[in-house]
């Protein structure tokens, strides 16, 4: 479904500031895979994303999904088979619009925008039944504006805007990391149910490494640019987060790694 | 009065126009000041040439189509400040509407235009042109507002609200842009052409400074009626546009004022319109008028013999029952 192949990506190349973000990554998501990703902070897993979401365009390599190279697209037209999730609460809607009308853009997101009423009755009938898995209440307020709505609400409603036109891969940057934990509980929840109930291809990255064991099938850690360790299928479901730590330790030496960086 | 009224109705479609941009598109296109003026210069040619007015009408807003189509190509494919691309724009046209027009001035006192029918009759600046306008800005209050609810409008405005978040929804930004100018200034080229019927000439300054008078209209109007529903605001803007007509008026009126104190007053009322809001006078009123509501006077503590009835419903808020009493004597 998806397959980055032999990716580098340097910002500021040739510069004195040059900082080599990913070092010849090559990653392979079967549809359905739900991938987690942990690392430290500038491990390359946020740019891993965005290579993917076609926001930045690798130095080499290329990214492929559902077997057509879209390496050289812009960004706007990776999302129309892409759908993210970031980590503001506040980049994936439209503040000044209304709960229906975002997900009338949602919506149009791997259709052709015409020029047809964006909100219809039936429209509405679809929106409803997503929005009421999401047990906020959101269903009975599709005519509010979205700028009125909390923080976690305005999350769950980006999740349900990124999950429910059934995109090829889901790309969620650490989609929980700005919440309070009893909110971000509630998008990790929301988070397998959608990806279940859509049978969605997802990559996510996370600082949380509890989330990371429990959610998904499979799991990666960068360091550095390259993925250090893989995880997948039973060993994934024994593992734990001693384990995980283990394994961080392994590179401790060879890149000044922490723990107190990796737990922040 | 009912002068300022025509004038307010067909400025109120340059206000439109400045509503798309400034506040639909977030983008603060200063070429209406030459887009206008190229409208006005089209159509005024064309009639003179002796083309049907309607059809002159629809040229010079076409003309202005192409214009914000160009501010937008500067800005998205360009990389061009929308600022600076406006101002670029907007300097080129200067030039291209004495092209247009061979001259600074083009008369059309005598020549057939949309307004010359109402004109004979008697009937402009009375209550049968103002309805005539109202219906017609009636016509593109609709049109915009439906445009804006459809999948393209809602991607537009999205652009506007939040571009990160528009990309990521698979909506090209840039192209958005340049549909969301061109639309703009096509209707402030047609309102130009409209005025420079209405005035009986066009002239080469009559859009030095209309930027102001657009912002005026939007943040008068959307000051004065604000729910945040679409069809409202865009009513509202209209509504702004006449009464900036009206404030100009009723300031040309008084005796030391004369008309080339025009922009002076143009750039006051959008100065006092921008600080009005800010300054605390009317918060204070307001701030008052909510603590005097909420003040607890004696008579709004049970007396023994109501408590003893058994009412127990709260007292509506705002209503003290002082006021109760008095409307029951």
């Amino acid at each position: 479904m998806l397959e980055v192949r032999n990716v580098s990506k340097a910002f500021f190349p040739h510069t004195i500031n040059e900082k080599i973000a990913l070092r010849d990554i090559s990653l392979k998501l079967a549809s359905g895979d739900f991938v987690t990703v942990i690392g430290s902070n500038g491990a390359g897993k946020s740019t891993l994303l965005n290579v993917v979401a076609g926001r930045y365009r690798p130095d080499i390599g290329t990214v492929w999904i559902d077997g057509s190279d879209v390496t050289k697209l812009p960004d706007y037209k990776v999302a129309q088979q892409v759908g993210r999730v970031f980590q503001d609460p506040m980049a994936g809607t439209a503040p000044h619009l209304t709960i229906e009308e975002n997900l009338a853009i949602a919506y149009a997101r791997n259709r052709k925008r015409r020029l047809r009423l964006g909100v219809t009755r039936q429209r509405r009938e679809v929106f409803r039944e997503e929005l009421k898995i999401l047990e906020l209440g959101l269903e009975d307020r599709l005519t509010a504006r979205v700028g009125l709505l909390s923080g976690g609400q305005r999350q769950a409603l980006s999740l349900v805007m990124a999950a429910f036109t059934q995109p090829r891969i889901l790309l969620l940057d650490e989609h929980t990391a700005a919440l309070d934990p009893q909110r971000a509980a509630l998008i990790t929840r929301l988070t397998e149910e959608l990806v279940t109930r859509h049978q969605l291809t997802a990559l996510m990255v996370t600082h949380n490494m509890e989330q990371a064991l429990s959610l998904g099938n499979r799991l990666i850690m960068m360091h550095e640019g390259r993925i250090i360790f893989e995880l997948g299928g039973e060993a994934k479901r024994m593992a734990s987060v001693g384990d995980l730590l283990a394994e961080f330790e392994k590179f401790r030496g060879s890149g000044g790694l922490s723990d107190r960086t990796l737990l922040s | 009065m009912i002068a300022a009224l025509d004038l307010g109705l067909i400025f109120g479609l340059m206000a439109l126009g400045v509503y798309l941009t400034f506040r639909v598109l977030d983008f603060a296109d200063l070429t209406i000041d030459g887009s206008f003026t190229t409208g006005a210069a089209t159509a005024a040619i064309l009639l003179v040439g002796g083309w049907p007015p309607l059809a002159a009408t629809a040229a010079g807003g076409c003309v202005g189509l192409v214009a914000g189509l160009m501010t937008g190509l500067l800005n998205t494919w360009g990389k061009i400040h929308p600022l600076l691309a406006g101002i670029l724009t907007q300097i080129a046209l200067y030039s291209i509407n004495l092209r247009i027009m061979g001259r600074a001035n083009v008369p059309l006192l005598r020549t057939e235009t949309l307004f010359t029918p109402l004109r004979e009759a008697g009937l402009l600046g009375t209550f049968v042109s103002v309805s005539i306008l109202a219906c017609l800005l009636a016509l593109f209050v609709s049109a915009l507002v439906w445009f804006l609810s459809t999948d393209v409008g809602l991607a537009l405005r999205a652009t506007g609200d939040n571009e990160g978040m528009a990309r990521a929804q698979g909506i090209n930004t840039d192209l958005m842009k340049c549909i969301g100018l061109s639309l703009s200034n096509g209707m402030v080229a047609l309102s130009g052409a409209l005025f420079a019927q209405y005035q009986g000439s066009a002239d080469i300054g009559m859009g030095i400074g209309l930027i102001i008078a657009g912002l005026a209209s939007v943040i008068i109007g959307t000051a004065i009626i604000n729910n945040g529903r679409l069809w409202i605001t865009a009513v509202a803007v209209v509504v702004g546009s006449i009464i900036y007509r009206l404030i100009i008026q009723a300031a040309l009126s008084i005796p030391w004022f004369n008309p080339n104190d025009m922009k002076l007053l143009s750039a006051l009322i959008v100065i006092v319109a921008l600080l009005l809001p800010r300054w605390d006078v009317f918060n204070r009123v307001r701030a008052r008028s909510r603590e005097r509501q909420f003040v607890v006077e004696p008579w709004d503590t049970p007396d023994p013999e109501e408590l003893d009835s058994g009412d127990a419903r709260p007292p509506s808020q705002g209503v003290t029952k002082k006021a109760g009493r008095k409307n029951n004597a």
